[in-house]
């Protein structure tokens, strides 16, 4: 089936005509290191190839943007122990059930006896809610902001509706905080971003413009298909030759510079910053996640139910933290492909389709990147 | 729209552009299909009106945006 907006953004003819361009627009004697944030594009990356028909002076850095590798083990660890409560039905999206807490994962207390069911969507969980008014059903929120007003409008629905039994445990997350970590941080050299394009539909390119301004990298906002990706790098590299460092929106299709408004009012109306939130491999990072605000604090899961809130620390042999800054190529890590597959994850990087790590693995990079070494 | 087969809707930046299919005006639902033929109830209150055969940017069963006839010309 064809498919406006992403047949066109496919055209092989257009892909190679754009990677020669990128060829030429290379700056002499540079080796460029590009981060793209988002997990989506680094999935679009392996799984179409883009990354084989850049040069070799221009190297792509895994951003830490697959909300489901930022996860911390503990609060794998409290919505388990939410999940064990008594008459909770306890929903996610499918990934969240293989993420490894310290205890095992949610499919693990699904095969115990946990009431665990996958959804598509938090409409979803709050339809459940509506059939099984006996019981309690929690919905298990992650993601940035691409998620959050999903999550804030079956809120709404859930208080307009009057579902008593419907609860959200929080794990919403912001995308600046952790950019701004990562330019913080000192192990890193990045000389520009391609910017998240879907976060960017509900923020707005706007909130990017810090990384120009303050710490000198060009950041162009991309679409997801192999010439949207194709199409950035060029724009970013250019941008460099020619002595410019802004923000520039590739994906003018689908993100306005402004962002979504009405999203934006009603994840204000919904949730609220916490003071800080802890990111695997990241640590804890100032601001960087929501919780329900008090208008909606009776439906949130971490007040009606007993969470432990106990910080684990990453397992030893897991270089998640690596990954996610971009210092390691997720082949590096010594569990890669061995002790951490996709079907037995030890980091979170090998649990989501988008994560750099099954990423790899899944479309075989490993393989040629290890003859390399 | 399901996991594990090339992508999924658990990751932040995942967006589905879906066409509509039929409006249901009074519970601010869509029902939209994307371009493997899956069909899917979204959330519309973020983007206002739609009609059949609007392309809408669909993320965890919420339009986020409708998609714009621009950005091609662009890529060109």
């Amino acid at each position: 089936m064809t498919m406006r907006f992403v047949d066109e953004f496919r055209d092989a003819e257009l892909g190679r005509a754009l990677a020669g361009e990128i060829r030429g627009a290379v700056p002499p004697g540079r080796h460029l290191k590009l981060m793209e944030v988002c997990g989506g594009h680094t999935h679009s990356i392996y799984k179409y190839g883009v990354d084989d028909l850049l040069p070799p002076e221009v190297e792509l850095v895994h951003g830490p943007g697959c909300p489901v590798c930022v996860i911390p083990m503990g609060r794998v660890d409290d919505a388990i122990a939410v999940a064990h409560e008594p008459g909770v039905i306890f929903t996610c999206f499918g990934d969240m059930m293989r993420v490894p807490g310290s205890h095992g994962t949610l499919q693990e207390a699904k095969a115990a006896g946990a009431d665990v069911r996958m959804v598509y969507s938090p409409l979803d969980a709050l339809r459940i809610a509506k059939a099984e008014p006996d019981r309690e059903v929690v919905f298990f929120a992650i993601g940035f902001e691409t998620t959050a007003p999903s999550t804030a409008l079956t809120l709404m629905r859930a208080r307009a509706e009057g579902v008593p039994n419907f609860s959200v445990f929080c794990n919403h997350v912001t995308i600046v905080p952790p950019l701004r970590a990562l330019l913080d941080s000192p192990d890193l050299r990045l000389d520009g971003f391609i910017g998240p394009g879907h976060v960017s539909t509900v923020v707005g390119a706007r909130p990017l413009e810090f990384i120009p301004a303050d710490y000198g990298k060009p950041v162009v906002v991309s679409g997801f298909e192999p010439v949207d990706i194709l199409q950035s790098v060029l724009m970013i590299l250019v941008q460099l030759r020619d002595g410019r460092c802004e923000v520039e929106n590739q994906y003018k299709r689908v993100v306005p510079y402004e962002g979504n408004l009405r999203a934006l009012e009603v994840m204000s109306e919904v949730f609220t910053l916490r003071p800080h939130f802890e990111w695997r491999g990241l640590g804890f990072i100032s601001q960087s996640g929501l919780r329900l605000s008090d208008a909606y604090a009776d439906l949130d899961a971490e007040q009606r139910f007993a969470v432990p809130g106990v910080r684990v620390a990453d397992p030893k042999a897991c270089q998640c933290g690596e990954v996610l800054k971009g210092v390691i190529k997720p082949w590096e890590c010594k569990v890669f492909g061995t002790a951490c597959t996709p079907e037995r994850p030890i980091g979170t990087c090998m649990v989501s389709s988008e994560g750099a790590c099954a990423a790899y693995y899944n479309y075989g990079r490993f393989a040629r990147e290890r003859a390399v070494v | 729209m399901s996991c594990g087969e090339g992508h999924c809707i658990t990751c932040s930046d995942e967006g589905v552009p879906m066409h509509v299919v039929a409006v249901d005006d009074d519970r601010g639902l869509a029902l939209c299909q994307d371009a493997e033929g899956a069909r899917q109830t979204v959330e519309i209150a973020l983007v206002g009106p739609v009609a059949p055969a609007d392309v809408l940017l669909v993320h965890a069963g919420t339009a986020l945006l409708r998609v714009a006839d621009a950005g091609l010309e662009a890529a060109r």
